[in-house]
């Protein structure tokens, strides 16, 4: 079963807010959105060149 | 019949000062709800309150333990208690029993002004005379000084002066029955749940106390007790049944302070948190619960904000959040009762509802003290707490967000026209829209686009994560806003609407890499989270850029991914050359040609990837080699649990130099080969690897290439002739020859193709591949996208590690 993705609540297909659990996650969850807290990570960059002193 | 009537007939008993008691009687009959609220529900059960608030008045004074409450059925009841009895002795003033001063004068000052009476909510101070007043027939009896007494009244007016009965012993205590008078009242039945729960609320407060309540019109009669030695943090667990609660044991303190005017304070407060989100907080002052709070409920709340504060400073909890938390974010989840006892409460409003009383600084000073220590023992239940208010903080910042951005429904604001570059079209149904990232591939796109019905949205989806040296994929608030506008649907619950989509056809165009990769499972993760009733009607889909472009003389061919690749590659190099098997120079040569080694290369193109695959989990090539021979018996879980199997085996590995031993496999009943890889980590060949599936497409296509897998090698073409002497030397030769006399061009990303070239592999509708989102593949990004988002770093790692490089396919 699909876990609400902010509180981690078990949802039901046939709630109305799926994926969420509540209106209330949802909100949070596009607010993170709206906040940029969604960032996958990505590769880290190569290390800087020693030659700059 | 007036009230004056009866007066008059009554005679003797009254002189003219009671007669003015007695108008203040009759104004409560006449107006009774300006006494008790109302007629109704209301004000029936308050007149129950009022009894049994002077009873617990005794309690307060350490006189009484229990009180018992009775409905009768006759809808009367009966309210007994064993305090000290009301006064019997001759009232000097008055002139009558003190007993009887008390059931028909008003009390609260006795001044009848609009004020003092004009509550509503609460009749408490206006006396048990009112409930006299307001009653067809009231009973009084009291047990005091060793006798019992009696008096009983009709609408208020006592029938007779109060006598003294029999012995009462050592008995004290106070009984009133009373039945209201349905010609004053409206409501005259009785609720017992109504009274159930003030009595325990009650019971709760003053703890020790007893209350009883009894119906008595119920068969087989229903009773309830009512007992709290815990008092309101028992309140506080009761309110709190059934729910997920962060600390086991409510916090409780208590204490008491001198007030300057003389009299004593008594604070008290108990509280708990739960899982939930609202908070539930009532508060008492001399046991009535003050719905609208107070100077008391004003102390605990800002100790509580105070507190929780501090600690998460100090104790360094904060970190990346850098507000302080607000009341609201300290009550989320919290379940409290704070009551005060203090002498003469004062009021406010037409409810009495609210605590006047200049007391809020003591209540602030009495619970940051004691909250402080209870955390200062408690750290574990404090972290908890602490923690708890964050999420509520971030929670609802996000919220606000959220709503800033449902509220914005321009549909095409200035901030829009600089990215999107819209069609013409102005159908939605005839309308498509590409989401593309960055500007390079914006620009080529938008060259590349028929404008009449194609429009394109240049989506900035990389960030710079300064503190990890790294780029970051995100959709910022800016690039999530544009999106939605130029969708044009709206968002949220109430604002989304998808009769105001103006486009068909949403298309997804990303490179064909990682971050392409990842940029399209944020974005599916958005539409299925916020907008899936557009993936719900198939208006989501993603574009299918090539990969690669061949092109020899003037023909040019594009190819989607790795696999036709090889396969388009492999088709070039054998339209002209064939290969001889050496078979070691033993036996009958055979020679392939054509399509048989077509299927031979594509067999051991396959094999080299599963070959590099099992070397990922063994680290040394020589054991994959060992494995990849077909004699050896090492398919079944049953091969394994053949030791003479896993013998051979061994004795293979140290053939070709892997120091190998047989060790049982007890898990399993098995044997495994064990060797060390140059790390000197122990690596194992045992019955879990045999399940894996890359190990068994390894063992599979091994057997399929075994009968041509016979060096030397030699590739025949015209004239020339090369020879190989392992297939993987053959694989390579051959993919040279491939692409021999041809330009090969490998795109990195949509920018390093050309507008024409775009709008013909990708955009075109006669020419292109559109790849349609159904609901599950959005399910499956969110789980891809949950499992690079979440905590869980190790899981996060293997998950990159095991789809490196190799970019989903969404396929339909």
């Amino acid at each position: 079963m699909m876990k609400c993705p902010v509180c981690n609540k078990p949802v039901e297909r046939s709630n109305p807010e799926y994926p969420f659990c509540s209106e209330r996650c949802r909100m949070i969850d596009l607010g993170n959105w709206a906040m940029g807290r969604y960032a996958i990570p990505g590769e880290p960059l190569e290390p800087p060149d020693d030659e700059e002193e | 019949m007036s009230l004056n009537e009866v007066n008059a007939g009554a005679g003797d008993v009254y002189d003219s000062r009671s007669i003015k008691v007695l108008e203040g009687l009759e104004a409560v009959r006449l107006r009774p709800a300006m006494y008790i609220g109302s007629t109704g529900e209301l004000g029936l059960h308050h007149l129950v309150y009022e009894v049994v608030d002077n009873s617990v008045d005794e309690a307060l004074a350490g006189y009484c333990t229990e009180i018992d409450v009775t409905i009768r059925i006759d809808n009367s009841v009966t309210v007994v208690d064993n305090g000290r009895g009301i006064p019997v002795d001759m009232h000097a003033e008055e002139g009558v029993s003190a007993a009887q001063v008390v059931m028909t004068k008003l009390h609260a000052g006795g001044k009848f002004d609009a004020n003092t009476y004009k509550v509503s909510g609460g009749l408490h101070g206006v006396g048990v005379s009112c409930v006299n007043a307001l009653s067809e027939r009231l009973e009084l009896e009291i047990w005091r000084a060793g006798y019992t007494w009696q008096q009983e009244y009709a609408a208020g007016i006592p029938k007779a002066p109060l006598q003294r009965m029999g012995k009462a012993g050592k008995r004290t205590g106070t009984k009133i029955t009373f039945r209201p008078d349905p010609t004053v009242m409206d409501a005259t039945v009785f609720n017992f749940d109504t009274l159930a729960q003030r009595l325990r609320e009650m019971a709760f407060l003053n703890k020790g106390l007893t209350i009883r309540l009894t119906d008595e019109r119920e068969d087989p009669i229903k009773e309830h007790e009512f007992h709290y030695s815990g008092g309101i943090a028992e309140f506080v667990r009761h309110l709190n049944r059934g729910k997920q609660v962060l600390h086991e044991k409510p916090i409780h303190c208590e204490a008491q302070r001198e007030l300057p005017n003389g009299g004593t304070l008594t604070m008290e407060v108990a509280l708990q948190y739960n899982d939930g989100y609202s908070d539930n907080i009532f508060s008492f002052a001399n046991n009535i619960n003050t719905s609208d709070g107070g100077s008391h409920l004003t102390g605990f709340r800002s100790a509580l904000t105070r507190t929780i504060n501090a600690y998460g400073q100090q104790e360094n909890l904060f970190k990346d959040f850098k507000d302080s938390l607000s009341g609201d974010d300290v009550r989320e989840g919290l379940t409290a009762v704070v009551s005060v006892k203090l002498p003469q409460p004062q009021f406010e409003g037409q409810t009495k509802g609210k605590l006047n009383s200049d007391i809020g600084g003591y209540v602030t000073q009495f619970v940051n003290e004691r909250l402080g220590e209870y955390f200062d023992k408690n750290p574990t239940v404090m972290r908890k707490i602490v923690t708890k208010a964050i999420e509520a903080a971030r929670a609802r910042e996000a919220a606000r967000k959220a709503r800033d951005l449902t509220r914005k429904k321009t549909a095409l604001d200035s901030g829009l026209r600089g990215k999107l570059a819209d069609c013409q079209e102005k159908d939605p149904r005839r309308c498509e829209i590409f989401l593309v990232e960055g500007e390079s591939a914006g620009g080529t796109a938008k060259q590349g686009r028929d404008r009449r019905f194609q429009a394109i949205l240049a989506l900035k989806g990389k960030i710079l994560n300064v503190e990890k040296a790294r780029y970051d994929k995100m959709l910022g608030h800016e690039e999530i806003r544009t999106m939605i506008s130029a969708l044009g649907t709206g968002i949220g619950k109430d604002d989304f609407a998808i009769d105001k989509l103006r486009y068909n056809k949403i298309i997804i165009m990303t490179d064909a890499d990682v971050d392409g990769s990842h940029i399209r499972t944020l974005l599916l993760t958005f539409f299925f989270r916020h907008m899936q009733e557009l993936i719900h009607r198939g208006h989501i889909f993603i574009a299918q850029p090539p990969l690669y472009r061949i092109k020899k003389g003037k023909s040019e061919k594009y190819i989607k991914d790795e696999k036709d690749f090889t396969k388009e590659i492999m088709r070039r190099a054998t339209e002209n050359l064939s290969v001889e098997i050496g078979r070691n120079g033993e036996g009958p040569k055979d020679t392939l040609e054509g399509a048989a080694l077509r299927a031979f290369l594509m067999s051991l193109d396959e094999f080299e990837q599963m070959v590099r695959k099992v070397e990922r989990r063994l680290r040394v090539p020589a054991a994959v080699e060992a494995l990849a021979d077909v004699t050896l018996p090492l398919d079944s879980k049953a091969d394994f649990m053949e030791r003479a199997n896993i013998e051979h085996l061994v004795d293979k590995l140290r053939e070709l130099k892997v120091e190998a031993t047989l060790v049982p496999d007890e898990a399993h009943a098995a044997w495994a080969a064990v060797f060390r890889d140059a790390t000197h980590a122990e690596r194992r060949v045992d019955l879990e690897l045999s399940g894996m599936p890359e190990y068994r497409r390894l063992r599979g296509l091994a057997r399929q290439i075994a009968q041509y897998n016979e060096p030397p090698f030699v590739v025949v073409k015209d004239t020339r002739r090369d020879s190989s002497d392992h297939w993987t030397a053959l694989l390579a030769h051959i993919k040279e020859e491939g692409k021999k006399d041809a330009s090969v061009q490998r795109y990195k990303g949509l920018g390093e193709m050309n507008a024409e070239q775009l709008a013909d592999t990708t955009m075109n509708p006669e020419k292109r591949t559109l790849l349609r989102v159904r609901l599950e593949d959005a399910v499956e990004s969110e789980e891809i996208f949950s499992t690079l988002m979440g905590d869980d770093v190790e899981s996060r790692r293997r998950f990159i590690e095991e789809n490196a490089l190799e970019v989903k396919n969404l396929d339909v």
